[in-house]
């Protein structure tokens, strides 16, 4: 389309009413309406028209905005929210000891909340604060790095019996979350820890997907944790499900589940509540399929919210070649569109934002030597299917799938040499995941003092192939399950990094993960393996879907959802069930952002 | 097990004193909050209404745009930036609101209510006559592309330069510059309509 001459000066002509005109522009300008009719209308035109914009009445606002506004902050938030999020519900109808319970959890969360608040690792000499608090300058940094030798000296001599007195009366009810810790004493507990009730298991607000029934007749509900209660009722699909992530407003959850023995995955999206008003074509308990992909790492099974709720990134991966490509689903039309085009890309993280901010998105593409963009999306310019190389705002060279915390001042990714095996990318030499400070307050993305994530293995050559990582909310705490290592055991004798293990620890550790972070192995069933992992909002809980196995093709698949408790300083973890295996698939869970 | 301690159990020693830092800190939100509703209320309301033209829906759409923005208050790190982010709050959220009721497609115009309204008026000549001013101007508005009239708005109402009209809108001064051309050309055939002249 070509601009004819006048329409190359009506530019001028718009852009002279605010008086944005260069010296240049405006020379060029009044030459030519000094000989055009046709642009001297224009102007006279569009001059008329700021000034009859200038005169249309300034409606004032109705005079209850304030209180309406003032009513939306203080209960608003509370009133449209569902009934499970509520948290007057929450602890609602249960008896006096889970209230116990709940009440001594909450004060463990507001104390972590605390500027000050000692983290773990209180015997490292650096203070450990500095990422849950909110430091003037939004700066998130690490800890120094620890020898990374095991610890053989525990760092939790820490002060594990000075509990303040500010929280004795929070503390007072009897829980085991808040006991002080023995500094000695076995760790072994070869029998699995007692259970208890699905509400007195999981005081910390959660849901979970739960599939139930006779084999033929399977039905997929979502479940409030803490109840047990059933919130939605879903389309059943053809096979369990094995992640799960809900949207940071509560009203939306992402799952994907097993196509049977075909080796293919779906990923579908449920709404799971509505806000007030909300006159959405999706309802309560409707879900789309969002598409079908290769089964595979879980660098495949990625899926991730952006901070407001709106977006939800993931990866498809194409049976036919194994092709990977990046795709988001919008909630406020309710569709998926494809973002990437180029075969090998992967969903990574997205950048926290909020309203009036873009909604960014890191994207990496596998190859021999990975790469990671910043793909930004707008209304008003829709994004895809594209190359990311084409369309990115900031590139990391080497970086791979890169997870941030809640505030997105750090991140783990993946560095290393990948390689095509079978229809997927896997890590093959020098493969593994590191901790790094990611930079938003500066907007430059980059990530600065990355360390390994396993302080005491080196590569050499080797790699984890993959593993599979989750954050929790308070930014601090992070697990590793399911990992491939390629090498072998340091000692030669423990297995050792176990992808049957699960390995808990804490940015703020300067230990990173050791072979000591692995969760007690009696935690899960006999033979179970590790679906699917959260880690709580607290920092302190992890709830596991662990996979029973299976006697034979006829027989449904099964899995266990497992709260655990972490406990240090020689006391056992503590275990409960939220779902039984022996009634079904339960899991996986997704914790509830406090509303 | 870890042979470590992190349980929230055993924090050790408080030094601050975390209820007076708290309501602190919750004072200067506040107050700071209270600045922007009294400075920003009036012109959001003014800015919706014309977005929408309809005055319940712009009360609504203004009162979650202040709602959201205290809740996202500490994300405004400058001052100078805090005029562009709010008007991008309340943008985002009235152009959610078009979506829900499904009156804005990507390129077309979008459907307004009350200009959808059946007419009884006999003509045109009439409908003009009678209608005041202000009605003409809203009628021609909402007949806009949502982003020519939101761009229209900023810059005439609002009285901002090309810089921060794509600081709300997330667009280049240039891109700006085009779409306000663009704007004030479909806006010059929509006042004509109206009956206005030239």
């Amino acid at each position: 389309m070509t601009m004819n001459r006048h329409e190359s000066f009506e530019e001028l002509i718009s852009a002279s009413l605010t008086e944005e005109l260069t010296e240049t522009e405006r020379q060029r300008l009044d030459a030519h309406l000094a000989t055009c009719a046709q642009c001297t209308s224009t102007l006279a035109a569009f001059s008329d028209q700021r000034r009859i914009m200038a005169g249309v009445r300034h409606v004032g606002p109705p005079r209850d905005l304030g209180a309406r506004v003032r009513t939306g902050i203080e209960r608003g938030r509370f009133a449209t929210l569902p009934w499970w999020r509520q948290p007057a519900t929450i602890f609602a109808g249960v008896g006096g000891s889970l209230a116990a319970v709940a009440g001594a959890l909450l004060a463990v969360v507001l104390l972590n909340g605390s500027p000050d608040e000692p983290q773990l690792g209180d015997a490292s000499p650096t203070p450990t604060a500095s990422i849950t608090q909110e430091p003037s300058d939004g700066v998130t940094t690490l800890p120094p790095v620890q020898s990374s030798a095991p610890s053989a000296e525990p760092a939790s001599a820490a002060p594990a019996s000075a509990a303040p007195a500010s929280a004795a009366p929070a503390s007072a009810a009897p829980s085991p979350s808040i006991a002080p810790s023995p500094s000695v004493g076995p760790s072994a507990s070869a029998a699995p820890a007692p259970t208890a009730s699905p509400a007195e298991a999981s005081p910390e607000p959660d849901v979970y997907l739960a599939l139930t029934g006779p084999f033929d007749n399977l039905a997929l509900t979502v479940r409030h944790g803490p109840t047990g209660e059933t919130i939605a009722e879903l389309d059943t699909p053809s096979g369990p499900p094995i992640a799960a992530e809900l949207s940071p407003d509560g009203q939306w959850l992402a799952y994907i589940t097993q196509l049977g023995q075909s080796g293919m995955n779906e990923i579908r999206v449920s709404r799971i509540a509505t806000a007030p008003g909300d006159d959405s074509t999706i309802g309560v308990g409707d879900t789309v399929v969002l598409g079908e992909s290769l089964a595979g790492s879980p660098f495949l099974e990625q899926m991730s919210w952006s901070s407001e709720g709106r977006y939800l990134a993931f990866t498809l991966a194409d049976p036919d070649g194994g092709e990977t490509d990046v795709w988001v689903f919008d909630t406020v039309n309710g569709e998926p569109r494809q973002l990437s085009d180029v075969g090998n890309a992967y969903a990574g993280d997205w950048i926290p934002g909020g309203d009036g901010v873009t909604s960014r998105l890191w994207v990496s593409l596998a190859q021999e030597t990975p790469i990671s963009y910043v793909l930004a999306l707008r209304d008003d310019a829709p994004l895809g299917p594209a190359e990311p190389a084409e369309i990115g705002t900031n590139r990391a060279d080497g970086v791979f799938q890169p997870l941030l915390s809640s505030d997105g001042g750090l991140a783990i990714f993946w560095q290393g040499r990948m390689a095509r095996v079978g229809e997927e990318w896997l890590f093959s030499e020098d493969g593994a995941p590191y901790l790094a400070e990611h930079d938003i307050t500066g907007a430059t993305f980059a990530f600065s003092n990355e360390r390994p994530l396993f302080s005491d293995l080196s590569p050499d050559g080797d790699a984890f192939a993959s593993a599979a990582i989750s954050w929790g909310t308070d930014g601090d705490a992070y697990a590793v399950w399911g990992t491939q290592w390629t090498g072998d055991s340091p000692d030669g004798e423990t297995p050792y990094p176990d992808g049957g293990r699960v390995y808990f620890g804490h940015a703020t550790d300067p230990r990173g993960l050791t072979q000591t972070h692995a969760i007690d192995a009696s935690d899960l069933p006999d033979d179970a393996r590790v679906v699917d992992l959260k880690v709580s909002p607290t920092g302190r809980h992890l709830v596991i879907t662990a996979l029973r196995p299976i006697g034979g093709a006829q027989e449904a698949p099964r899995a266990d959802l497992l709260f655990i408790e972490r406990n240090t300083g020689g006391v056992s973890d503590e275990v409960f069930t939220l779902g039984s295996a022996d009634d079904g698939w339960f899991g996986p869970a997704a914790f509830d952002e406090a509303p | 097990m870890e042979d470590e301690v992190h349980s929230m159990a055993v924090p050790g020693q408080i030094p601050w004193d975390i209820p007076t830092m708290t309501r602190r800190a919750t004072d200067a939100r506040e107050a700071e909050f209270a600045q922007l509703f009294d400075e920003f209320s009036a012109p959001i309301h003014n800015y919706v209404l014309r977005m929408v033209g309809d005055p319940d829906r712009a009360a609504d759409i203004t009162q979650d745009t202040f709602i959201k923005a205290y809740r996202k208050l500490d994300t405004v790190t400058e001052a100078s930036s805090t005029r562009s982010w709010l008007y991008r709050i309340a943008t985002n959220t009235a152009i959610d609101d078009m979506r829900r009721r499904r009156m804005v497609t990507p390129m077309g115009d979008d459907a307004p209510a009350f200009a959808n309204r059946p007419d009884p008026r006999p003509g045109p000549e009439a409908q003009v006559m009678a209608a005041t001013l202000d009605e003409r101007v809203q009628r021609a508005l909402m007949k806009l592309r949502p982003n020519h009239r939101q761009c229209l708005l900023l810059s005439d109402l609002d009285d901002m330069g090309a810089q921060q009209i794509g600081d709300v809108m997330g667009l280049s001064y240039a891109a700006v510059r085009t779409l306000l051309c663009r704007a004030r050309g479909e806006m010059r055939r929509a006042l004509s309509a109206e009956g206005f002249a030239r």
